[in-house]
């Protein structure tokens, strides 16, 4: 559960499907399921970032 | 503009690099580095402080609308009379709703606002004072909505935080607020130009003979400022016989009211003293004048009125419905609230009134005798500066008179329906209160983000739109002009004549002459000159009438005042006293020494506006100003060589030398600090803008708030629509010292160039420009644009609204994990078919899956392109096993673009997962081919071609310009000052040194291109600048010297990729089958008349034909030659073995049945006919065929002859 949201993969299991966002407010990672409300668990903050992806992103360089 | 601009240590021009990076590693902790700048924004913030602050003008007004009282009718007579009245306004800071109960941190900052597209605003609370007949005054509270706030204000989070703190909540280090934030955008509160206020001004107006029959086209007027900064105009008409009438407007409706009334009306009098008031010794010999007075007096007589009570009590009687007052006042009290609050409002005593009437009458008088002139309403000296903040506070006064109003009239409502209310009773209070609508802040927000003032009174104003914008970031130019800009009025805006829009010189340091844009915003949008500074307090005079009685003054009560008294004096519309025109003079000059010197408790930003006697001039007199919303600059009196501060009603009357050289003893009494203190900030950053020629500048100060530069450094936390910024700014090399006082190295606007005059290839033809490869290669001009886009569903609008239950991601997503896993694993190689085969079973298509991440947002990171989908979402199934088909957001825009930042925002119910997220996408626009650039002198041009590096011309020294401009675009447009920067970025950058390029620094003698030739010699360069150079392609030298240095380039933000426009075949228009237009819907661009003439005139009819049919609504269409006629054709039903065929239906006859079959043709209806054959297919414009309908549909028929 701990692991950074978008380190998983589509291989890895169901069990990991909660996504990891960061508060905007405190910086905490805020997991999330599907229909929770936007909010950090920590500060309660209700703006959340998506994080980057860890997936590898490649682009054609020109 | 810190007031110590004489002692301040003057910025210098140097880099400053070591600071710029401490200051950018270490943000300051306490204060500001650039005071300059906040000053700049000081007018915004300081008027919604004085507004909303302990004692403000919230207070004032709330004390200005007084009690409104209503009777319950529970007697026989009136019954209980219940008073209402505001006891307090409350406006709280922006506060997380007390009904959440989660979050820890209750302060909801600016940045939060922005993020979430929702309006930075706090609780406004009304405190409604009322009682019952004479029983003790109670209170209750009411919460009116939330209020926008301006940001750094004192209601804000924001006030007072030091950069570093600044950066902590997500603003910039240099945040200067100023502006709200309505539904996430910026909105500031325009400047704009009223009438001065306090002072009477004679006008000459045609309009003002449609009063009536014998109205003249003399008048003057008066605009009285309340305290809480309401105001209330009052004019004087002169009527033909030499009569005078009041004229004033009151809720929308113009009231007409003889002039002697309102005196009569204001203390005890008699016509002896009015005439002693308005006549001097020297008058009473001037026939015209007596003549005047004595029927003004004898004309009164009419009404019958002779007491004061008696014209009160007349007065009250008339204006009592108008004046809305309680129904047990008694006319005379009504009498006396009409002149409360509407004759000369700026005044309370009565006595004070009554003179400053009779003054404003002898002025009319003058006026209409020509003893006086008229004061011309457009010139800065009659002007003042309604500010942002003060206008807020009154609207947010008038909706609270509104509110209470409403109050009264809902208890009234209820009275007369259900017989009692009793207000003591707690139930029956709030029954009325709940009745009432008490949403003031939602009026505000409506007010901020449409710019519409929707009031009864109109706030004594000429326009009802238009007072807010968008204050635009896309460079920070742009931006700070936002708050150093005033408007005349878009009233003015229609007007024909250009009067209004004329640059006078009585502007002279206030406002900008450089900084307003060309075209119909001309004149009418201006800048302040960035010295200049607004009032926003009033100020502490008790000092100015005891040092006028010092002086000698006569006082105002004392009559008949002595002969020679004939200069009045007075203080903001208030006669202090009266003195001989040569004693004037010199309490002026005793009264100026004294504020400079600091003594006498004068304070230095009094306005002291002396008006010399003259023959047929401005009124004479000594007219103080104390008051707020006045225009003020710093310049240096010469007596004390101190810094005084004046205004723009004195300076025409001032000597005020520009230079030291300039200043003649026994003239000049002030010098100004720096000539540059005439133009805006941004025009001061024009390099050199002394040499050029003065359109240039002012296309110059369009062009830097249009540039593609930095909008700032939290651009991280900004979700604007769309936002620029430039990736490779450079601090310019050739700057003034603003440029550093200012800290515009913090928001780099371009970048510095290599730039070479020379017509090279033809490339650089008609303001093209040709730039080195290699240099864009290098990141020159390298940009990106940042779009942000809102994806979801507001809450309760539309669909996805309460009863659909709709959320983002996939349904089952452990199955889809299984099928995506198990693709991935299995041994056997899928085709993409395949695999979207077998998600398509789980209602989704495959390529989602490429950009979308498991939670249906989009991968942060990615590259998407047109039709890509960001987000996947569904519909909550009644039944969770059921199938469910996912729907997909998908990426619009034509440029591919990075996902930069996803930020899920909530749902306005706490307990409901997420409806809304906002996408930024970054989208890369380095230089293109058709890009546009501008050099800081005017002077534009397009991106032609990138040349290559190898066949750029080279200098001896095996420099390649980055830039070519064609030599072509100087003669014409004088623009000397981008030579001379050229010469001193050049030598700037040979010497490592920046280089200052304030403008009148240089003389005849002492010529810049000496001063930077030198500079150059001394680096071993020519002298002149130029420099032999040699052809990139053939090596060859070429044959004149080229003139070659460093030049500040900025990118403007007008780029190919949002503008160009190309089809062949596309979507057309249902009706005409012509092309659409319009850029955005793939449409054409029209080819008009004149570019049809011009095909016509070169004689290419292929290529017309080409255009106007061919590309357009070319349609084959069936016709029947004999009777010229496209609608009686039809197509006939097929026969077994046959293929239909054309035929006419006019001209067929009805089959006989003899016919031979062949011949014979049949209808829809199974009709059968013969002949009409005569049809053929001719290829006409569908718009023929539709103009062949419609003439049809009015009963005439088109006949075509068709050959051959």
């Amino acid at each position: 559960m701990s692991q950074p949201a978008g380190e998983r993969s589509y291989q890895q299991t169901a069990a990991a499907s909660t996504m990891h966002y960061l508060c905007a407010e405190c910086g905490a990672k805020v997991g999330i399921n599907k229909g929770e409300p936007i909010r950090c668990k920590e500060c309660g903050h209700r703006i959340l970032y998506k994080q980057r992806t860890r997936r590898m992103v490649q682009f054609e360089a020109r | 503009m810190p007031s110590k601009t004489g002692a301040t240590v003057k910025p210098r021009t140097t880099f400053d690099t070591l600071k710029r990076e401490h200051l950018f590693k270490n943000p300051p902790k306490d204060k500001t580095a650039f005071p300059a700048l906040t000053e700049a924004v000081r007018p915004h913030v300081d008027s919604f402080n004085a507004v909303t602050e302990e004692g403000g003008f919230l207070d004032l007004a709330r004390k200005d609308i007084g009690i409104k009282s209503v009777f319950d009718g529970a007697l026989p007579t009136k019954g209980n009379k219940i008073s209402l009245r505001v006891d307090k306004i409350f406006v709280g800071k922006p506060l997380i709703s007390s009904r959440d109960k989660q979050t820890l941190k209750r302060e909801i900052f600016p940045a939060e606002a922005r993020e979430r597209h929702t309006t930075y605003r706090g609780k406004l609370t009304v405190r409604v004072g009322y009682k019952v007949n004479n029983a003790e005054w109670s209170w209750i509270d009411r919460e009116c909505g939330n209020l926008p706030i301006m940001l750094r204000s004192n209601r804000c989070h924001l006030e007072g935080m030091s950069p570093y703190d600044l950066i902590q909540h997500k603003e910039e280090s240099e945040e200067l607020g100023g502006y709200f934030v309505v539904n996430g955008i910026e909105k500031i509160i325009r400047l704009l130009i009223v009438q001065r206020r306090n002072h009477p001004m004679a006008i000459i107006r045609p309009s003002f003979t449609k009063r009536g029959k014998s109205y003249s086209n003399f008048g003057v007027q008066i605009r009285c400022v309340r305290p809480d900064q309401t105001s209330q105009t009052n004019v004087l008409h002169y009527l033909n016989d030499g009569n005078v009438t009041f004229r004033f407007s009151w809720r929308k409706n113009e009231y007409l009211v003889p002039a002697v009334m309102i005196l009569k009306a204001l203390c005890e009098t008699n016509d002896r003293e009015i005439f002693d008031g308005l006549l001097t010794m020297a008058d009473r010999e001037n026939t015209f004048l007596t003549d005047r007075v004595e029927l003004l007096l004898r004309t009164y007589k009419a009404y019958n009125l002779y007491s004061r009570t008696e014209t009160l009590q007349y007065l009250g009687e008339k204006f009592r419905i108008v004046m809305r007052v309680a129904a047990d006042m008694t006319d005379a009290e009504v009498g006396v609230e009409f002149l409360r609050r509407i004759v000369l409002v700026n005044l309370e005593d009565s006595k004070d009134k009554f003179r400053m009437m009779l003054f404003m009458i002898r002025k009319l008088y003058a006026l209409v005798e020509g003893s006086c002139a008229p004061d011309n309403p457009d010139a800065v000296q009659h002007q003042e500066i309604l500010l942002g903040g003060f206008l807020y506070g009154q609207i947010i006064k008038e909706r609270v008179e509104e509110y209470l109003e409403n109050v009264a009239s809902e208890i009234r409502r209820q009275v007369t329906r259900s017989g009692t209310v009793d207000f003591n009773n707690k139930d029956h209070r709030v029954k009325v209160f709940s009745k009432v609508n008490e949403n003031i802040g939602t009026a505000l927000e409506y007010f901020l983000s449409t710019g519409n003032l929707a009031s009864p009174s109109g706030l004594d104003l000429q326009q009802v739109s238009g007072f807010t914008v968008v204050a635009e970031k896309i460079n920070f130019y742009r931006f700070l002009s936002h708050f150093r800009m005033v408007h005349r009025g878009s009233f003015f805006a229609q007007l024909k004549t250009t009067t209004v829009r004329r640059l006078l010189p009585e502007s002279w340091g206030f406002l900008c002459p450089v900084h307003t844009p060309d075209g119909s915003p001309c004149g009418l949008l201006n800048h302040f000159a960035h010295k200049c500074r607004i009032t926003t307090n009033s100020l502490d005079v008790s000092g100015v009438r005891p040092a006028l009685i010092a002086l000698g003054v006569v006082s105002p009560n004392q009559s008949p005042r002595p002969a020679n008294a004939t200069f009045s004096i007075q203080l903001d519309g208030c006669i202090v006293g009266w003195t001989s025109p040569k004693e004037a003079k010199v309490i002026a000059d005793t009264l100026r020494f004294w504020k400079v010197e600091g003594s006498h408790d004068i304070p230095v930003d009094l306005e002291i506006g002396y008006v010399p006697e003259s023959r047929g001039g401005q009124y004479p007199g000594i007219f103080l100003f104390s008051q707020q919303s006045r225009m003020l600059r710093p310049v240096k009196y010469l007596p004390l060589e101190k810094e005084d501060i004046i205004g723009p009603f004195e300076q025409p009357y001032m000597n005020i030398a520009v230079t030291e050289a300039e200043i003649t003893p026994g003239e000049s009494s002030h010098v100004e600090f720096d000539p540059t203190n005439i133009l805006s900030i941004v025009a001061n950053m024009t390099p050199f803008s002394d040499f050029n020629q003065s359109p240039r500048n002012m296309y110059q100060c369009q062009m830097s708030k249009q540039t593609m530069g930095t909008p700032g450094t939290a651009i991280r936390y900004r979700t604007d629509n769309k936002s620029y910024r430039l990736q490779t700014g450079q601090t310019p090399v050739v700057r003034s010292p603003l440029y550093n006082e200012y800290g515009l190295d913090n928001f780099p606007n371009g970048m510095n160039a290599v730039v070479a005059v020379i017509s090279y290839t033809g490339y650089d033809m008609d303001d093209a420009m040709i730039i080195n490869k290699s240099a864009i290669e290098r990141g020159f001009g390298h940009g990106t644009v940042y779009k942000t886009e809102k994806i979801g569903w507001e809450t309760g609008k539309g669909r996805g609204g309460p009863n659909a239950e709709i959320e983002f991601g996939f349904h089952n997503r452990a199955h889809l994990h299984e099928v995506v896993s198990g693709i991935t694993s299995s041994e056997k190689a899928w085709t993409q078919e395949e695999k979207n085969k077998e998600l398509r079973k789980l209602g989704l298509r495959g390529e989602w899956l490429d950009t979308v991440d498991e939670d249906g947002l989009p991968i942060v990171g990615r590259l998407v392109k047109k039709g890509d989908a960001v987000s996947v979402y569904h519909e909550k199934p009644s039944d969770p096993t059921a199938p469910v088909e996912h729907k997909a957001f998908l990426y619009k825009g034509d440029e591919d673009a990075y996902v930069e930042e996803v930020r899920l925002l909530p749902n306005d119910s706490a307990d409901k997962g997420m409806q809304m997220f906002t996408i930024k996408y970054r989208i890369v626009r380095s230089p293109n081919i058709g890009d546009k650039f501008s050099s800081r002198h005017g002077q534009k041009g397009v991106l032609s071609q990138k040349w290559p590096s190898t066949d750029m011309p080279f200098t001896e020294s095996g420099m390649q310009p980055d830039i070519i401009i064609n030599p072509h675009a100087f003669p014409s447009r004088m623009t000397i000052g981008m030579f001379v920067e050229s010469l001193a970025g050049k030598s700037g950058s040979l010497h490592g040194i920046a280089q200052d390029c304030t403008p009148f620094k240089f003389s005849e003698e002492n010529t810049a291109a000496d001063y930077f030739g030198h500079q150059l010699k001394e680096a071993g360069y020519n002298y002149h600048g130029n420099e032999p150079m040699y052809s990139g392609i053939t090596g060859e030298e070429l044959q004149a010297d080229i003139y070659i240095g460093v030049v500040y380039y900025q990118r403007l933000r007008h780029m190919v990729n949002d503008k160009f426009q190309v089809r062949t075949t596309g979507k057309i228009s249902e009706l005409t089958h012509q092309p659409i237009k319009g850029r955005k819907k793939g449409g054409g661009i029209r080819v008009g008349e004149m570019e049809r003439d011009s095909l016509l005139a070169h004689g290419t009819a292929f290529l017309l034909q080409d255009r106007l049919f061919n590309c357009s609504d070319y349609c084959q269409t069936p016709i029947c030659r004999g009777c010229g006629c496209f609608l009686s054709t039809m197509s006939t039903v097929s026969k077994m073995g046959e293929t239909t065929r054309i035929r006419c239906r006019r001209c067929a006859k009805p089959a006989s049945g003899f016919e031979d079959e062949s011949i014979v043709w049949e209808d829809g209806h199974g009709s059968r006919f013969v002949g009409g054959a005569d049809t053929t297919t001719v290829a006409v414009p569908y718009v023929l065929k539709f103009l062949d309908v419609e003439l049809a549909a009015m009963g005439i028929a088109m006949k075509f002859n068709v050959s051959p």
